[in-house]
Formats: structure tokens, sequence, C-alpha cells
């Protein structure tokens, strides 16, 4: 568009800068609607492709043109006359898709559904597919399995769909309910979409609750498992237990031997916004009650709180576990990630590559050949 | 996730990385090995694109359903993208599948589960975000969200993509295929309305009071 300076509306644009490219004085009315608006943001949710991408739909001018011939009108039309007939017998309702890969579902009690067939309980072959939920009600339990991949039981009133199931990723999605997953397929490979956070088993067993609200609570009984949303990360250890809210994603974690008021102060910081005054004290709180074992505890809170508070952290943090070679106050302070990644080493409760090689193939790099090209563009522009 | 990441080298060979840098951008490489089978290329054009199509989606369905519906059109556009002949058209073709996914949205919800903006916003708690907000502020950034999608259709995608995505003008306009001009024009003119419709809120009329 052509700006006319005599234009008033055209002179007013000129000024608006900071709407246009966030440059310029800062408009404190956009600003306030940024904050505001920025939970609606786009999760960074990775893409999940099939592993067969269907035909592409063929476009109708391109069947027609080869058609334009009079033989092949005679075709066409009993072609039509077929696909008349076709449709005739397949326009009823189909049910949910039942070939593809599967697991196995054993019904443990009750009569637990997949769509809307009950399972019997001597039912020897019972498969979930691929785009199918089953449902537990009050009286009913189910169990999941997959031979390279492990257990997975299914609590009373729960509701669990699967999403995905290939050599590298097994996914299901727990809408409601609770689930005891017993994993023995390498670490990163089994993960659980909930309305709240993404778990991702990183090689072991642990039990997820999903409230109807939304809201979940994952407790580790061996290995770790990670949390994740909106780049909010939480590592659960076994003995530890983490909550997560909608939107809020994954609270901080904590072993379940913590004294009361350690736990009480963790859910009390999460669920402060921040500079209140309930916050500063839940902070004193597991500050002070924080044991060498808490160590878990503050490493989260290291990157969940602000400036301020992460001084104080990071002090009673390096007084209970001493910080490693190569970690400095400063990174920290800074929140340098390979230096948070060395003192969680420290802490010897798993490997935090594990976590950081899953991110990596959660979310996709480039090709080399894209690689290459990204490089010589970017050393092109440069001036 | 792992389809893409065990997928880094196309079917059939996409063009060589030279040929590809001296007729196009990045973006038009990327769709072009996309085109041939690279699903990295595809997941990197979903890394870039995803934010816009986020944003258009936002602009007319449900927050709840929002990423739901960002995978179906990458889903959608991915068997489709071998029709597509200008590969300089993308963003334009991606924009336009993703608003015909939100008309599709609508077509086939039931009735009673139609959009409704009081609805939308009355299930905040276990649709929409509240993370880091008190349940005011929360409603406060349902009632601008409402606020926006009030708007007219030309004013509410550009400032869902500016103040909710955190695009710039800029970046609006490559990622949707519009001109700078219209982005620019569309986010003066929509923001001027939205602050009028968000001050007749704050200051509701006291007729009445004598």
């Amino acid at each position: 568009m052509t700006k006319n300076p005599t234009n008033p509306e055209n002179e007013k644009m000129l000024n608006d800068d900071y709407l246009w490219n966030a440059s310029g004085t800062p408009d404190p009315e956009i600003q306030r609607l940024e904050s505001l608006l920025a939970d609606f943001r786009q999760a960074d949710r990775a893409l999940i492709l099939p592993a067969q991408i269907p035909a592409a739909p063929r476009r109708f001018r391109a069947l027609l043109i080869p058609m334009l011939s009079l033989p092949r009108l005679a075709a066409a039309a009993g072609i039509l006359l077929a696909a008349g007939l076709t449709l005739f017998f397949f326009t009823r309702p189909k049910p949910a898709p039942e070939a593809g890969p599967a697991w196995d579902v054993a019904n443990l009690q009750g009569s637990p559904q997949i769509g809307a067939k009950a399972i019997a309980a001597n039912q020897a072959a019972a498969k979930l597919h691929v785009g199918q939920t089953i449902v537990t009600n009050a009286d009913s339990r189910a169990s999941l399995s997959q031979a390279d991949l492990g257990e997975i039981r299914i609590d009373p009133n729960s509701r669990v769909r699967l999403v995905q199931t290939d050599a590298n990723r097994k996914r299901i999605q727990l809408d409601v309910g609770t689930i005891h997953a017993a994993i023995w397929a390498p670490p990163g490979t089994f993960v659980v979409d909930t309305p709240s956070a993404v778990a991702i088993d990183l090689g072991c067993s642990y039990t997820l609750h999903v409230s109807p609200d939304g809201s979940g609570e994952l407790h580790t009984t061996y290995g770790w498992v990670g949390f994740h949303l909106h780049g909010r990360d939480s590592f659960i250890p076994a003995g530890a237990m983490c909550s997560t809210r909608p939107a809020l994603g994954p609270g901080i974690p904590y072993f379940e031997d913590a004294t009361p008021a350690f736990r009480e102060a963790v859910a009390q910081f999460d669920s402060n916004s921040e500079n209140s005054a309930d916050r500063s004290a839940a902070l004193a709180k597991i500050l002070s009650e924080a044991r060498a074992h808490d160590a878990l505890s503050l490493w989260h809170l290291l990157s969940r709180a602000n400036a301020t508070e992460r001084a104080e952290v990071c002090a009673r943090f390096a007084a209970l576990v001493p910080p490693p070679n190569g970690v400095t106050r400063a990174g920290i302070l800074n929140l340098d990630q390979s230096m948070l990644d060395l003192w969680w080493n420290s802490l010897g409760l798993g490997e935090i590559s594990t976590w950081r090689f899953w991110q990596q193939s959660a979310y996709p790099q480039p090709s080399a050949n894209t690689q290459e090209l990204l490089q010589k563009k970017q050393s092109l522009s440069k001036p | 996730m792992a389809a893409l990441s065990e997928l880094g080298a196309p079917r059939s060979g996409p063009p060589a990385v030279n040929a590809v840098h001296e007729t196009g951008g990045p973006d038009d490489a990327l769709v072009r090995a996309a085109q041939h089978g690279d699903r990295i290329a595809f997941g990197l054009l979903y890394a870039r694109y995803s934010r816009m199509v986020h944003g258009i989606l936002l602009a007319r369905v449900p927050f709840s359903d929002v990423d739901d519906l960002v995978q179906d059109v990458f889903l959608q556009a991915l068997p489709r993208l071998t029709t597509l002949r200008e590969i300089s058209r993308f963003p334009g073709w991606l924009a336009s599948i993703a608003r015909n996914r939100a008309t599709d949205f609508h077509r086939r919800t039931k009735p009673t589960d139609e959009f409704d903006e009081q609805s939308d916003s009355a299930q905040s708690s276990t649709s929409a975000p509240s993370a880091n907000h008190s349940s005011h502020s929360s409603a406060e950034a349902h009632a601008a969200l409402d606020a926006i999608r009030s708007l007219p259709d030309t004013y509410r995608e550009p400032l869902i993509l500016r103040l909710v995505e955190g695009m710039t003008g800029p970046e609006i306009a490559a990622r949707t295929g519009l001109t700078h001009g219209s982005v620019r024009v569309n986010l003066h003119r929509g923001m001027q309305q939205l602050r009028e419709i968000l001050g007749r809120k704050a200051s509701p009329p006291t007729g009445g009071a004598q």
C-alpha cells in the first residue's frame, strides 16, 4: 500500500511501528494484550506423520481431459454407473478402523469397551487399533500390552485412545482416569498425551492419573519419567511425584517422602503467580524445609524462579549439593543449559542426555541437504 | 516425532542443493524437497508455518480444538503437496487449507457442540489457558480473545497472529502470502476497532443513573 502522509490514518499508521514490527516506542495497551493472550499461543507440539502417506486426491480436471472422446465418454458412463452402485452399498456409517497395527487388550474385570463393543472376560484376541478408544466404567479394568513395549493397566473410569504404534514411537492418549505403565521399550519410545502434559517414559514404571478437569498426577515407581508442556520440562525419578494442570503444565516434582510442609509449599509455589506474597512465603518454606534429597525440587525451581528467587534457590541448592566442576553461580543464574544439565547429572537421578536425545528426535532436525542450504543462505544474507 | 526423525532421506531425490539455492528462497527449496518426499523438509515447513496455521484456526474455532486441527491441516497438506504447481504460493495455499479446515470443523460439529463464543469463554477452566493467571486475568484474556474474534475476518486473523502468536507484521506478510501494505493496514484498522471494543467494555454506559 502506498502511504500518503497527508492522510491522517496513514500518518497514524506510520507511528504504529510497535504494532507493525515490535519496534519503536512500546504501546502499553498492545503490550498488555500480548501478555494476556500469550497463553493461547501455539504449544510446541511436534507433528506426527503417518508411516504411509495417503495418495493425493486427483484433480477432477486432470481426470476429465483424457476422457474427452466418445469411446471414453461411454466408458466413463459405465464407470459412473458402477461408482453409483458401489456408493449405494457403501454409504452406511462405518465403524472405527479395525485394521492395521494394534495392541492386545485383556479384560481384567467387568466389561471394558472398545467403541460400542464390550470385551468379554474370556475373550482371547481383543485388539485395540490405532484411532480406537478403550473405556472402563466404575466396575471394569483392562490391560493393554505390546510385545516390544510393555504393559499398561487401566483402572476403572478411564478412557484411553491408541494414537500411534510403530517401530520408534508408541503413543496413547489418556483423557481421564488412571493407568499403571510398566515399560521395557527403550527410553523415549512410549509417550502418553494428557490434557495438561505429555508424559515420556525414560525407562520405568509409573502411575498416571488424569482428573475430569484435565489436571493430572504422576508417580514414578521405577526409573524416571519426563513430563513436558509448552517448553516446561519436569523429571520425575522413582519415589517422586509431580502434578500437572491444564495450560500450566507440569509443576515442580518432589519426593513423596518430603515433609508435609515442603510438599504444601511446592504446591503453593506452583499455584501462585510471580511476585505474590504467598509465593514468596512458599519459596522460603521450600528452602528451609529442603533436605539434600529434595535437590530434585530445587533443581526444577532454578528455571521456574525469577532472577531474585533464583539467587536464593541457587545458594540453598549449592549448600545441599555442591556444584560439580564446570558449574558456576553466574552460569546457573543465567540458566546456562549445559551447566544445569551437569548439576542435574550430579544428583544421580538419571542421565539427562536421554531427555535431550528425546527432544531432538521429537523436534525434527534439518536433513543434511537442508542444513547445507540454510547455512549457505545465512552466509549470503550476512553483510 | 519418530516418523519424521526416521525419514531424512528423500525417496526420489530432490533438486540438487545448489540448483535449488539459485532458483528459490529457503521456503521454496523446502517445499520442493517436501514434494519429492523429504519428510524432514516437511517437518521444517511445519516448524515455520505451524504458528500461522494455529493463528488462522484460533481466529475461527474453539481454543481446545486448535492443536488437533493444526495437525489435521498439515496431514491434509502433505499428500496434496505434489498438486501445488507454483511453489511460491505455498503460504497462501496452506492458509487456505487451514481456513477450509476451520469451515469444515463447524460444518461437521453437532449443533449442540457448535462453537459459541459465550460457552467457549465459560469453559476456560478445562479447555483454555489459566497458566500464570488468576481467574480474573484468565477471564480478561478470554474477553480480549473474544473481542478480537468479533472483528471482521480481515482484521482478526492478522491481529491474532500479531498479538497471540507473537509474529511481526513482516512475518505475517511472508507467512500468509499477503503484501506488507495490506497486512499493515489490516493490523492498524483492526487494532483501532479492538481498542474501541475494549474501551466500551471497560467503561459500560451508565444510563439510568440520574
